[in-house]
Protein backbone atom coordinates (compact mmCIF):
# COMPACT_ATOMS: atom_id res chain seq x y z
CA UNK A 1 0.00 0.00 0.00
CA UNK A 2 1.66 3.45 -1.07
CA UNK A 3 1.45 5.93 1.89
CA UNK A 4 -0.76 8.23 0.66
CA UNK A 5 -3.28 5.38 0.21
CA UNK A 6 -2.97 4.78 3.83
CA UNK A 7 -3.33 8.43 4.47
CA UNK A 8 -6.68 9.25 2.37
CA UNK A 9 -7.94 5.82 3.77
CA UNK A 10 -7.16 6.97 6.96
CA UNK A 11 -8.96 9.83 6.85
CA UNK A 12 -11.94 8.66 5.24
CA UNK A 13 -12.41 5.42 8.06
CA UNK A 14 -11.44 8.20 10.73
CA UNK A 15 -15.04 9.99 9.47
CA UNK A 16 -16.91 6.74 8.52
CA UNK A 17 -16.26 5.89 12.40
CA UNK A 18 -17.98 9.05 13.56
CA UNK A 19 -21.35 8.51 11.51
CA UNK A 20 -21.06 4.63 12.64
CA UNK A 21 -21.07 5.42 16.18
CA UNK A 22 -23.82 8.05 15.76
CA UNK A 23 -26.04 5.49 13.99
CA UNK A 24 -25.22 3.13 17.13
CA UNK A 25 -26.33 5.39 19.74
CA UNK A 26 -29.15 7.18 17.90
CA UNK A 27 -30.58 9.63 19.76
CA UNK A 28 -30.77 9.38 23.75
CA UNK A 29 -33.47 11.41 25.20
CA UNK A 30 -32.06 10.94 28.67
CA UNK A 31 -30.92 14.07 30.35
CA UNK A 32 -27.85 14.24 31.93
CA UNK A 33 -25.93 11.17 31.96
CA UNK A 34 -26.85 8.09 30.63
CA UNK A 35 -28.15 5.00 32.55
CA UNK A 36 -25.45 2.16 33.51
CA UNK A 37 -27.93 0.13 31.42
CA UNK A 38 -27.45 2.31 28.43
CA UNK A 39 -23.69 2.18 28.65
CA UNK A 40 -24.53 -1.64 28.93
CA UNK A 41 -26.08 -1.92 25.68
CA UNK A 42 -23.30 -0.52 23.62
CA UNK A 43 -21.27 -3.42 24.52
CA UNK A 44 -24.07 -5.72 22.26
CA UNK A 45 -24.64 -2.99 19.86
CA UNK A 46 -22.70 -3.96 16.25
CA UNK A 47 -22.77 -0.13 14.88
CA UNK A 48 -20.47 0.84 18.30
CA UNK A 49 -18.55 -1.90 17.38
CA UNK A 50 -18.20 -0.80 13.97
CA UNK A 51 -16.98 2.04 15.34
CA UNK A 52 -14.62 0.95 17.34
CA UNK A 53 -12.77 -1.19 14.41
CA UNK A 54 -12.93 1.64 12.11
CA UNK A 55 -11.07 3.84 14.45
CA UNK A 56 -8.66 1.17 15.30
CA UNK A 57 -7.79 0.73 11.52
CA UNK A 58 -7.97 4.76 10.84
CA UNK A 59 -5.05 4.89 14.23
CA UNK A 60 -3.07 1.95 12.07
CA UNK A 61 -3.01 3.69 9.46
CA UNK A 62 -2.46 7.18 9.85
CA UNK A 63 0.78 5.62 11.65
CA UNK A 64 1.85 4.03 8.47
CA UNK A 65 1.30 6.91 6.69
CA UNK A 66 3.14 9.33 8.94
CA UNK A 67 5.71 6.76 9.05
CA UNK A 68 6.40 7.68 5.47
CA UNK A 69 4.61 11.40 5.08
CA UNK A 70 5.96 14.88 6.10
CA UNK A 71 3.49 15.80 9.14
CA UNK A 72 2.36 19.02 7.60
CA UNK A 73 1.56 17.45 4.21
CA UNK A 74 -0.83 14.57 6.05
CA UNK A 75 -2.27 16.82 9.08
CA UNK A 76 -4.07 19.61 7.15
CA UNK A 77 -5.81 17.21 5.00
CA UNK A 78 -7.29 15.60 8.11
CA UNK A 79 -9.62 18.66 7.96
CA UNK A 80 -11.19 16.80 4.87
CA UNK A 81 -12.63 14.64 7.39
CA UNK A 82 -15.27 17.47 8.45
CA UNK A 83 -16.63 18.14 4.99
CA UNK A 84 -16.59 14.15 4.95
CA UNK A 85 -18.85 13.66 8.04
CA UNK A 86 -20.79 16.41 7.17
CA UNK A 87 -21.97 14.73 3.56
CA UNK A 88 -21.86 11.20 5.00
CA UNK A 89 -24.82 12.09 7.99
CA UNK A 90 -26.76 13.49 5.41
CA UNK A 91 -26.45 9.95 3.29
CA UNK A 92 -26.43 7.82 6.06
CA UNK A 93 -28.30 9.22 8.41
CA UNK A 94 -30.75 11.69 6.78
CA UNK A 95 -29.28 14.79 9.25
CA UNK A 96 -30.45 17.79 7.97
CA UNK A 97 -26.86 20.51 7.22
CA UNK A 98 -28.92 23.89 7.56
CA UNK A 99 -26.47 26.55 5.38
CA UNK A 100 -25.50 28.49 8.57
CA UNK A 101 -23.67 24.78 9.56
CA UNK A 102 -22.26 24.11 5.87
CA UNK A 103 -20.46 27.76 6.65
CA UNK A 104 -19.48 26.78 10.14
CA UNK A 105 -17.79 23.45 8.91
CA UNK A 106 -15.88 24.99 6.38
CA UNK A 107 -14.70 28.03 8.85
CA UNK A 108 -13.54 25.19 10.98
CA UNK A 109 -11.68 23.25 8.18
CA UNK A 110 -10.01 26.48 7.32
CA UNK A 111 -8.72 27.16 10.92
CA UNK A 112 -7.17 23.62 11.10
CA UNK A 113 -5.72 24.28 7.94
CA UNK A 114 -4.10 27.30 8.90
CA UNK A 115 -3.02 25.42 12.61
CA UNK A 116 -1.68 22.39 10.62
CA UNK A 117 -0.13 24.26 7.47
CA UNK A 118 3.67 24.70 7.73
CA UNK B 1 -38.18 29.72 25.06
CA UNK B 2 -37.49 29.91 29.04
CA UNK B 3 -35.44 26.88 30.51
CA UNK B 4 -34.56 25.85 26.19
CA UNK B 5 -32.41 28.82 25.07
CA UNK B 6 -29.76 28.30 27.97
CA UNK B 7 -26.43 28.53 26.29
CA UNK B 8 -24.88 25.33 28.32
CA UNK B 9 -26.98 22.37 28.68
CA UNK B 10 -25.90 19.65 30.23
CA UNK B 11 -25.70 17.95 26.11
CA UNK B 12 -23.39 20.77 25.49
CA UNK B 13 -20.84 20.20 28.33
CA UNK B 14 -20.40 16.69 27.48
CA UNK B 15 -19.01 18.03 24.07
CA UNK B 16 -16.63 20.28 25.40
CA UNK B 17 -15.55 18.22 28.76
CA UNK B 18 -14.83 15.59 25.94
CA UNK B 19 -13.19 17.44 23.77
CA UNK B 20 -11.40 19.31 26.91
CA UNK B 21 -10.74 15.89 28.02
CA UNK B 22 -8.84 14.54 25.00
CA UNK B 23 -6.61 17.68 24.89
CA UNK B 24 -5.43 17.45 28.29
CA UNK B 25 -5.20 13.59 27.83
CA UNK B 26 -2.96 14.43 25.14
CA UNK B 27 -0.74 16.95 26.64
CA UNK B 28 -0.12 14.26 29.45
CA UNK B 29 1.43 11.59 27.58
CA UNK B 30 3.31 14.15 26.06
CA UNK B 31 4.81 15.39 29.72
CA UNK B 32 5.21 11.57 30.26
CA UNK B 33 7.40 11.76 26.76
CA UNK B 34 9.25 14.34 27.47
CA UNK B 35 10.22 13.04 30.83
CA UNK B 36 10.87 9.40 28.81
CA UNK B 37 13.27 11.14 26.78
CA UNK B 38 16.08 8.49 27.19
CA UNK B 39 13.92 6.06 26.49
CA UNK B 40 14.52 7.31 22.29
CA UNK B 41 17.72 6.27 22.59
CA UNK B 42 16.58 2.73 23.13
CA UNK B 43 17.37 0.43 20.02
CA UNK B 44 14.25 -2.37 20.48
CA UNK B 45 11.52 -0.85 19.87
CA UNK B 46 9.93 -2.94 22.47
CA UNK B 47 12.10 -1.65 24.78
CA UNK B 48 11.25 1.68 24.10
CA UNK B 49 7.29 1.45 23.90
CA UNK B 50 7.85 -0.24 27.30
CA UNK B 51 9.51 2.85 29.11
CA UNK B 52 6.72 4.98 27.76
CA UNK B 53 3.80 2.78 28.82
CA UNK B 54 5.78 2.88 32.22
CA UNK B 55 5.76 6.61 32.88
CA UNK B 56 3.31 7.77 35.47
CA UNK B 57 2.30 10.57 33.05
CA UNK B 58 1.49 8.42 30.25
CA UNK B 59 -0.82 6.02 31.83
CA UNK B 60 -2.97 9.08 33.17
CA UNK B 61 -3.15 11.04 30.22
CA UNK B 62 -4.36 7.77 28.70
CA UNK B 63 -6.95 7.49 31.54
CA UNK B 64 -8.15 10.90 30.89
CA UNK B 65 -8.17 10.30 27.32
CA UNK B 66 -10.53 6.96 27.74
CA UNK B 67 -12.64 9.37 30.32
CA UNK B 68 -12.76 11.98 27.42
CA UNK B 69 -14.40 9.33 24.47
CA UNK B 70 -16.78 7.94 26.86
CA UNK B 71 -17.87 11.44 27.22
CA UNK B 72 -17.99 11.88 23.32
CA UNK B 73 -20.42 9.07 23.19
CA UNK B 74 -22.62 10.70 25.51
CA UNK B 75 -22.49 14.15 23.40
CA UNK B 76 -22.97 11.57 20.13
CA UNK B 77 -25.88 10.49 21.57
CA UNK B 78 -27.42 13.76 22.37
CA UNK B 79 -26.56 15.78 19.33
CA UNK B 80 -26.41 15.11 15.16
CA UNK B 81 -22.87 13.94 14.43
CA UNK B 82 -22.64 16.76 11.87
CA UNK B 83 -23.23 19.24 14.59
CA UNK B 84 -20.68 17.97 17.19
CA UNK B 85 -17.61 16.67 15.05
CA UNK B 86 -16.45 19.87 13.78
CA UNK B 87 -16.48 21.13 17.72
CA UNK B 88 -14.01 18.29 18.30
CA UNK B 89 -11.26 20.69 15.69
CA UNK B 90 -11.37 23.04 19.49
CA UNK B 91 -9.17 19.72 20.42
CA UNK B 92 -6.20 21.32 18.11
CA UNK B 93 -6.90 24.81 19.32
CA UNK B 94 -6.10 23.90 23.37
CA UNK B 95 -3.40 21.81 22.45
CA UNK B 96 -2.05 24.42 20.65
CA UNK B 97 -2.65 26.91 24.22
CA UNK B 98 -0.68 23.71 25.96
CA UNK B 99 2.02 23.36 23.36
CA UNK B 100 2.41 27.16 23.85
CA UNK B 101 2.17 27.30 27.76
CA UNK B 102 3.41 24.23 29.01
CA UNK B 103 6.36 23.15 26.61
CA UNK B 104 7.30 26.27 25.45
CA UNK B 105 6.71 25.20 21.72
CA UNK B 106 7.11 28.43 19.31
CA UNK B 107 3.82 29.27 17.81
CA UNK B 108 3.59 30.95 14.64
CA UNK B 109 1.34 33.91 13.91
CA UNK B 110 -0.43 31.55 10.76
CA UNK B 111 -1.29 29.06 13.90
CA UNK B 112 -2.57 31.80 15.60
CA UNK B 113 -4.92 33.09 12.98
CA UNK B 114 -5.47 28.87 12.28
CA UNK B 115 -7.33 29.34 16.21
CA UNK B 116 -8.62 32.34 16.03
CA UNK B 117 -10.27 30.97 12.52
CA UNK B 118 -11.52 27.52 14.38
CA UNK B 119 -12.82 29.59 17.90
CA UNK B 120 -15.10 31.59 15.39
CA UNK B 121 -16.51 28.56 13.53
CA UNK B 122 -17.26 26.78 16.79
CA UNK B 123 -18.70 29.98 17.73
CA UNK B 124 -21.11 30.05 14.02
CA UNK B 125 -21.86 25.91 14.95
CA UNK B 126 -22.79 26.97 18.19
CA UNK B 127 -25.71 28.77 17.13
CA UNK B 128 -26.33 26.85 14.49
CA UNK B 129 -26.98 23.78 16.90
CA UNK B 130 -30.50 24.39 18.15
CA UNK B 131 -32.18 24.30 14.57
CA UNK B 132 -30.86 20.57 14.02
CA UNK B 133 -32.15 19.32 16.91
CA UNK B 134 -34.95 16.60 17.28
Amino acid sequence: MTPTLALWLSIFLNGLAQVLLKKGVGHSEERGGASRRWWLSLLRNVWVWAWGLSFVAATALWILALSKLDISYAFPLLSTSFILVAILSRLLLGEHLSRKRWIAIIVICLGVILIAAK
Amino acid sequence: MVAKNHIFEIADLAVFGAVVLAAVGHLMIKAGLVGAAAAASQPAILDRLLLYFSQPYVLLGLMIYGIGTAMWVLAVSKHDISYVFPISALNYVLVTLGGKFLFDELIPAKRWAGVAVVIVGVGLMQSSGREGKQ
